[in-house]
């Protein structure tokens, strides 16, 4: 347990030291994650941010080598990040992070998404309501961090029950924690009751089960849902944009105005738009946007969910907010292929 | 190294073989092989333009050169074809599954490529060919559109001339000069008497190509697993990350771009 004055303290003096700290804030009339001069700016709760945090580990843009060209080449990789911490972020981001770590370091490991995540400490915050209408994250399990975070704290009035996810968070607070009671614990048991109640009765429901949704996807692969939806899509990419789990970049060459030096960055890149696939000879190997989104799709809740174990969709609901047309919700998908299902 | 940084290597040959493609050898400047298996592919950069993954053309050697083709429909395949020689590029790889000879050896190989396909295949064909009676028979049918786009031609008269390969071609649409059979590729099959059970089949050309070949194999009753492929896909990073090369739950540049026939047949994205 730590009081809420001591943590906020703790973190403005990190704050005054010159750490870059980044939490949800109000804009206008929405949220977005930005660097922080206060704790007083930190938005708690909702509404949730426009885009999840993804940013800070996996740059819009991210430059991965530098190079000189002329007579002789030189090329200087970029692996670059610096301290930072992430506070009041929501499960569902916790976890589209996690999701995000296995796959950059499978195999080959991405050294550019590692040198950041390692000087990242993520503080969590635990939702006690839903945070727009359009989430769904305690139909996806994720309502609760799973790994992968440094601390993780529960709002209890003046103080807040933290949880500790690493030795970096436990050395973090070391100083003004003192050790959960019992009673403390009781409470946080009824109020995380209290709270799956609260989003079980004001989420929308899934009506397949979770673990069924791969072989739904597969079963339904030639569902008209694709297409139906596919027909009004606007192939703009802003689920891509806004999603905590999509992680596809572009790679492109840019170069100074000399000609002489020049940058390789990897971009965000989005499988809803026609060129994702194309090749030099013209070929597009995904052309229609019922596939595309069907790809997404199954991305989420079918390739990537059989491989690692658990769906690449952690209920943020962002992507349904986004869409201008409102056919991406895969929440709503899932329903509809449920429905309409062979057999 | 990161996964990303490429190694740098120098351009000892350019030449012209078509209108639009070039034939490029590149020396790594580490001195060290590149270390190929047929089939593979590399990514290659030309700094500030951009980097695109090509197949290896020439078979595994020991030498520190090995050959690309490309053609100049791009923007870093133009700018590949207009390097002159002794200019820097970055190369990383090899990348990829390749084809393994160990699935080949003794037994009888038909080779068939459209147009571009020849590129990898060249690398597989000659790897056969360089060890020649550990193989059964070798048949090559290779098609392109006109003849003026034939690849490798001073090869096309080595493999035509040899008595240990049966080598048949055909194009699109002829020329007043050209003698040879017109048609697409699979006109070419019954010019060849094949034993369906006994021959490797590996097929390489553009994606529309391989619904017919294939059909036309399975007609004659090729087992799905003599059936070898390489996929073209969008190869974008080359280890697994940017997600442009996917066919449904694969990796083109993971799991391929050479497949077995039977591992991709169910996959609605993949022929």
């Amino acid at each position: 347990m730590v009081s809420k004055r001591d943590f906020l303290a703790l973190i403005d003096g990190k704050i005054r030291e010159g750490e870059e700290v980044v939490a949800p804030v109000k804009q206008e009339t929405q949220a977005n994650f930005k660097r922080i001069k206060s704790t007083e700016d930190i938005l708690w709760g909702g509404p949730q941010t426009v885009v999840a945090p993804k940013d800070l580990l996996f740059p819009q843009i991210d430059e991965l080598i530098e190079f000189e060209t002329g007579p002789e080449i030189k090329i200087t990789p970029m692996v670059e990040g610096k301290p930072k911490v992430l506070l009041g972020i929501h499960a569902c981001d916790m976890n589209g992070t996690s999701l995000l770590d296995n796959v950059f370091a499978e195999k080959n490991v991405d050294e550019h998404y590692f040198k950041k995540r390692e000087l990242l400490t993520m503080i969590g915050v635990d939702c006690l309501v839903p945070c727009t209408p359009e989430s769904f994250c305690y139909r996806k399990e994720s309502v609760l961090p799973w790994e992968g975070f440094d601390l993780y704290l529960t709002d209890m009035g003046s103080r807040f029950f933290v949880e500790i996810g690493s030795e970096k968070g436990a050395s973090l607070i070391s100083g003004i924690a003192k050790d959960a009671t019992r009673s403390d614990i009781a409470k946080l048991k009824t109020m995380r009751r209290k709270r799956d109640r609260v989003f079980d009765k004001k989420q929308r429901k899934l009506k397949p089960k979770l673990k069924d949704l791969p072989k739904l996807l597969k079963e339904n692969y030639d569902s008209k849902v694709w297409e139906e939806h596919g027909a009004k899509c606007f192939s703009c990419g802003s689920c891509n944009m806004v999603c905590p789990t999509c992680y596809c970049f572009d790679v492109r060459d840019c170069v100074e105005l000399n000609l002489k030096q020049g940058a390789r960055s990897r971009f965000w890149d989005s499988c809803m738009l026609t060129d994702f696939t194309r090749i030099a000879s013209g070929e597009i190997f995904r052309e229609d946007r019922g596939a595309r989104l069907r790809h997404r799709n199954s991305r989420k809740d079918w390739y990537l969910f059989e491989k690692w174990g658990k769906s690449f969709c952690t209920g943020c609901g962002r992507c349904g907010k986004a869409c201008l047309t409102k056919i991406v919700d895969p929440l709503d998908i899932a329903n509809e292929l449920y429905e309409r299902r062979k057999g | 190294m990161t996964i990303y940084e490429p190694q740098l290597a120098r351009i000892n040959k350019v030449e012209r073989m078509t209108d639009t493609e070039r034939f490029l050898e590149i020396e790594l400047l580490s001195g060290k092989s590149l270390g190929h298996k047929p089939g593979q592919f590399v990514e290659t950069s030309v700094f500030g333009v951009g980097e695109a993954p090509f197949c290896v053309s020439s078979p595994p050697s020991e030498l520190p050169t090995f050959q690309l083709c490309v053609r100049m429909v791009g923007n870093v395949t133009t700018a590949l074809g207009n390097k002159n020689p002794g200019d820097e590029i970055g190369i990383r790889g090899p990348f990829g599954k390749g084809f393994e000879l160990q699935h080949f050896r003794g037994k009888d190989l038909l080779f068939v490529a459209g147009g571009l396909g020849l590129v990898p295949l060249r690398s597989l064909i000659w790897s056969v060919l360089n060890s020649r009676k550990n193989y059964g028979k070798v048949y090559i049918l290779y098609g392109a559109k006109r003849p003026r786009e034939l690849l490798f031609r001073d090869e096309l008269k080595n493999w035509e001339e040899r008595d240990d390969v049966e080598y048949h071609s055909t194009v699109d649409m002829g020329d007043e000069n050209w003698q040879g059979n017109v048609g697409v590729i699979t006109t070419l099959f019954p010019q060849i008497q094949f034993d369906p059970v006994a021959t490797q089949v590996v097929v390489v050309g553009p994606p529309i190509m391989y619904r017919f070949v294939i059909r036309e194999l399975r007609n004659r009753h090729v087992p799905e697993e003599n059936i070898w492929v390489s996929l073209e896909r969008k190869m974008k990073c080359g280890v697994g990350k940017c997600g442009h090369c996917q066919i449904n739950n694969i990796y083109v540049c993971q799991d391929g771009p050479v497949f077995n026939y039977k591992k991709i047949k169910d996959l609605p994205e993949a022929i």
